[in-house]
């Protein structure tokens, strides 16, 4: 079998939530609680949870912006954290992260060429100033930004929002890098934008073959963009499958609490819906048992004593769930 | 300010204290530079006895006078100022020097070598400088170089405290967070992106810290301790006062070096504080903030006879405008729309596109700069624009209330929310018991679904979802006819916004509350409201029943929405998106506003900006290429 790409194991990232008293341990908040998952060369896989569910820890644990606590980071079969410095920046040549906040991510000082550039000056990888300037104009445009040459010489506070979130994308691919991990990149946009990034993101996967790490809250966006879906609850996931197979047709309670949730954009379609009560507890008080049975509609009371794994449930589409026959 | 910093210079040219403070140290300057030349004597010559008179008043040949050993004042004047900013200038580089290192160290590592650097900062901080500055200078030689070394040894604390705190804030913005990502270094890191972003606070800083400088020398030298073989201001004042100016009347010894001082200082502290305001502009009115007297001009009354049979809220032809720098602001034009009990109107559009002024000229809580320039908001068949201040503050709330974007921010961090919504219902209900008060907040709170007892709880005890719905309890305190929801769901996890939609409809149902929706998620729209307004630019693209919208809709805009829109409904289906960008306010297209992004636009369309037509049966839509519907029932009343 080929190496995946990307491949997490068992991955665990816990955070200090405040200081120990001398009575009590320190409380602990388990942002990540056991995460295992593959990516394959130019696929798209979408993360989907609530706030709070760990989606932004996993991306930025695996980028290395955190270190894990527990548990195994391979990129392209080699591990991550046993790298030596070079190592490590040639591993993070390939994997470039798509931050949120297309307002907030670019230095306000700088042009856009410089920003893309940047990538490119910190690796050292393209020495020759035309090379490397041409390199830019290439990446502007992969982004959709034409002309480049009259892009590049902009300040950030002259551009829209989705012209902001191109440049970002632009400064990602410059590297030409194998893997890009975008946390939420279209939630601050608007709709009529918010097309247009998800299709420059699609155009992008199918033209360089680059995988997608894509985190979003929002179904939609999920179902218009990606291959396969994992959905976190509580820093674990869930459930996990082909897109089509785990938005239409969910196993695991809260994915089906997820999907009713979700309006449908027809208005002869209103159902009287069940929706979920209660709000996602504190990561910091996980309940024990299935984290999910205090909310669940289904929950028994095997529920409340055992803590289910991931099983197939289908082809390639696998949940968490105690009240699911294994196959 | 995000964007300041690169505009910075430009606007210090044009801000008066800059202008001023610069001048006066400019000219402070060159009197130092060019002092051998314009000083009438050099102070260091020596004089014979017989030629000079001690402490003489000004006059032709001293303008200022002589000192006690019948020197020129202004010459020593000129020459002293060479000594007051050689110590400012050097003392402060040395001092923003050690500072700013100190600082951007501790903000940047953190942990330990921030706790260790700020603790030692602290330390220093707390032993006086100018009693510590006496001590060193006293033990070692009063020279020039040793006063420059102390003072800037002992003056770099503030600059250090302020740098970190900087640091601290621009290390955690999302450029930096990127730069990380990417695989920058600590030092590009630094250098490219942290040290620019401080560098304008830092250049502040360095006037003020001069200005401190040049005053911790003239005490120094006050008091004796200055190098004997230049002149410098303090020195000058020294002698003045210990060798008898005060007693034989001689003001001009006393008053020339002080004034030297104050001059310097002076401009200093305007430089300073010019470049602080370019730096930190107070913003004087956000476009949302309320205007203390709102202003309505052109505005006709109307009779109630005209409005519309079962409407309760009805909007006619209403324009807002702007008055902005740049000029006026066409915000809103011409809109009209109504609302029968129990309805909810999704107000739909795209950030600037004028919902939000919409909404708030309803209730006249327009800010300072907007102008109610044409139309009519009945309610009741009042016009809520005509009305005296007196009686809308009536109407506002008690019977249209507002729901705001960010409920977070809304809501008093320091007042438990019950005794938040305790206050509404106080303020419409002044002769309620206390009893009937705390009983109405707790019968609220259940309503929104809230437990009672969790009134007494605060903002930040609540989740999300939870501040949203006591926002909504606020609103109902009174018992609105009409609740406005601005993006009520649009910052909430989809369970949550289910959870607040359902609400929203059940308060619909119960109380028969008609509410205005403002929202850009279509499929929020579909799933609650009965009636559509798509805004575009300002003006109405669509007003129709919900079905025809998603089903049957007529304006190019509102096809183009639907279809950028991802449905989770329909699988496979590919996402269109919209050109080009929404128009910006002050620079809005001659026609039509959408013709710039319409793939159907036509040389009329580009000419000519369209009226709304009636083209269904309660279906309006404002597109020369339609057509109206010619059995012309009652078209909604057309702005002027």
């Amino acid at each position: 079998m080929n190496t995946a790409l990307l491949e997490v194991r068992a991955l665990h990232k816990h955070f200090a939530a405040g200081p120990a008293g001398w009575f009590k341990p320190q409380p602990v908040v388990r942002a990540l609680d056991g995460v295992s998952l593959q990516l394959q060369r130019g696929e798209v896989l979408a993360l989907v949870g609530e706030s709070g569910c760990g989606k932004s820890t996993l991306a930025l644990t695996i980028i290395g912006l955190e270190a894990p606590t527990r548990g195994t980071i391979l990129f392209n079969g080699e591990p991550m954290q046993r790298s030596n410095k070079s190592q490590l920046q040639a591993l993070r040549r390939q994997m470039q992260m798509i931050f949120q906040d297309p307002y907030e991510s670019l230095n306000p000082l700088m042009r856009v060429g410089e920003i893309v550039e940047e990538p490119l000056l910190v690796h050292g990888s393209e020495p020759a100033p035309t090379a490397r300037h041409a390199r830019v104009l290439r990446a502007l445009e992969d982004a959709g930004l034409k002309p480049a040459s009259e892009f590049a010489q902009r300040l950030p506070h002259e551009l829209s929002g989705g012209q902001r979130q191109r440049v970002v994308i632009a400064s990602a691919l410059v590297l030409q890098p194998a893997l890009l991990l975008a946390d939420e990149p279209v939630s601050m946009l608007d709709v009529s934008i918010r097309a247009e990034i998800l299709s420059l993101l699609a155009a992008l996967r199918a033209e360089h073959g680059i995988a997608v790490l894509f985190i979003t809250h929002d179904l939609s966006s999920a179902a218009a963009l990606a291959d396969r879906v994992a959905v976190m609850y509580l820093g674990r996931i869930v459930e996990l499958g082909p897109a089509q197979q785990v938005l239409h047709n969910p196993q695991h309670p809260y994915t089906r609490a997820l999907q009713a949730a979700v309006p449908v954009a027809n208005p002869r379609q209103r159902h009287s819906r069940v929706v979920l009560q209660g709000e996602t507890p504190n990561p910091a008080q996980i309940p024990g048992g299935c984290r999910f049975h205090p909310r669940c509609p289904l929950a028994e009371a095997q529920c409340k004593a055992n803590d289910p794994q991931l099983q197939v449930v289908d082809a390639g589409h696998s949940a968490a769930c105690l009240l699911l026959a294994p196959k | 300010m995000s964007a300041a910093p690169a505009n910075m210079w430009r606007n210090a040219a044009r801000n008066r204290l800059v202008l001023a403070g610069a001048g006066m140290l400019l000219f402070a300057l060159g009197l130092a530079m060019f002092a051998p030349l314009l000083a009438p004597e050099d102070p260091r010559r020596a004089l014979l006895a017989t030629t000079y008179t001690i402490y003489a008043a000004p006059d032709g040949q001293h303008w200022l006078g002589t000192d006690d050993a019948g020197r020129d004042v202004l010459s020593n004047l000129i020459f002293g100022a060479r000594v007051s900013l050689t110590v400012g200038f050097f003392a402060s580089f040395i001092s923003v020097a050690i500072g700013g290192s100190i600082g951007m160290a501790a903000g940047y590592l953190g942990g330990a070598t921030d706790r260790a650097l700020m603790r030692f900062t602290d330390v220093v901080l707390v032993i006086p400088d100018l009693p510590l500055a006496i001590v060193l200078v006293a033990l070692t030689k009063p020279s020039l170089f040793n006063i420059i070394l102390v003072i800037g040894l002992v003056g770099w604390t503030g600059t250090a405290r302020l740098v970190r705190a900087q640091t601290l804030a621009v290390k955690e913005r999302k450029f930096v967070h990127r730069a990380r990502a990417v695989g920058a270094s600590d030092l590009r890191l630094i250098t490219r992106h942290i040290f620019p972003m401080v560098l304008p606070l830092l250049v502040v800083n360095t006037v003020l810290v001069t200005s401190l400088a040049i005053l911790e020398e003239s005490a120094l030298s006050f008091l004796g301790l200055s190098d004997p073989t230049n002149v410098s201001w303090g020195q000058m004042l020294n002698y003045a006062f210990s060798r008898g100016a005060t007693s034989s009347g001689a003001w001009w010894a006393l008053l020339a070096p002080g004034a030297g001082i104050v001059w310097v200082v002076l401009g200093c502290t305007l430089l300073g504080y010019g470049l602080e305001q370019i730096l930190n502009p107070r913003v004087k009115s956000h476009h949302l903030m309320r205007a203390s007297i709102p202003r309505i001009s052109a505005v006709q009354s109307a009779s109630p006879a005209e409005a519309e049979a079962h409407a309760l809220l009805e909007v006619r032809g209403l324009s807002v405008d702007f008055v902005a720098q740049q000029g006026t602001v066409h915000a809103v034009q011409g809109v009209s729309f109504s609302l029968r009990p129990g309805e909810i109107m999704g107000l739909v559009g795209e950030s600037g596109c004028g919902k939000t002024t919409l909404i708030l000229s309803l209730l006249r809580l327009l800010p300072a700069a907007g102008r109610i320039t044409a139309g009519q908001v009945l309610y009741h068949g009042r016009n809520l624009l005509a009305l005296p201040e007196a009686q809308l503050a009536a109407v506002r709330w008690k019977e249209l209330a507002i729901v705001f974007q960010g409920a977070m921010n809304a809501l008093n961090p320091l007042l438990p929310v019950g005794r938040q919504i305790a206050e509404a219902v106080e303020r419409h209900e002044p002769s309620a018991t206390a009893a009937a008060v705390a009983q109405r907040v707790g019968a609220l709170l259940e309503q929104v679904g809230i437990p009672a007892a969790r009134g007494r709880q605060f903002a930040h005890q609540y989740s999300g979802g939870m501040r949203q719905r006591a926002m909504i309890a606020m609103a109902l305190a009174c018992n609105p006819k009409v609740i406005i929801a601005d993006e009520p769901t649009t910052a909430l996890d989809v369970i949550i916004q289910a959870q607040i939609l359902e609400l929203l409809n059940a308060l619909r149902k119960e109380l028969g509350l008609a509410v205005i929706f403002v929202t850009h998620d279509l499929g929020v729209v579909a799933e609650i409201c009965d009636t559509v307004l798509v805004m575009y630019g300002g003006v109405a693209a669509e007003y129709a029943p919900v079905n025809a919208v998603f089903n049957e809709p007529q304006h190019p805009y509102t096809h183009a929405l639907l279809a950028a829109f991802p449905d989770f409904s329909r699988r496979h289906k590919a996402l269109v998106s919209i050109p080009g960008q929404p128009p910006r306010l002050h620079a809005l297209p001659p026609g039509c506003r959408f013709a710039p992004r319409c793939s159907s636009a036509q040389a009329l369309c580009h000419a000519h900006q369209p009226h709304l037509l009636r083209v269904g049966a309660d279906h309006y839509a404002s597109c020369h290429l339609l057509q109206p519907m010619l059995p012309a029932g009652s078209p909604l009343p057309q702005p002027a």
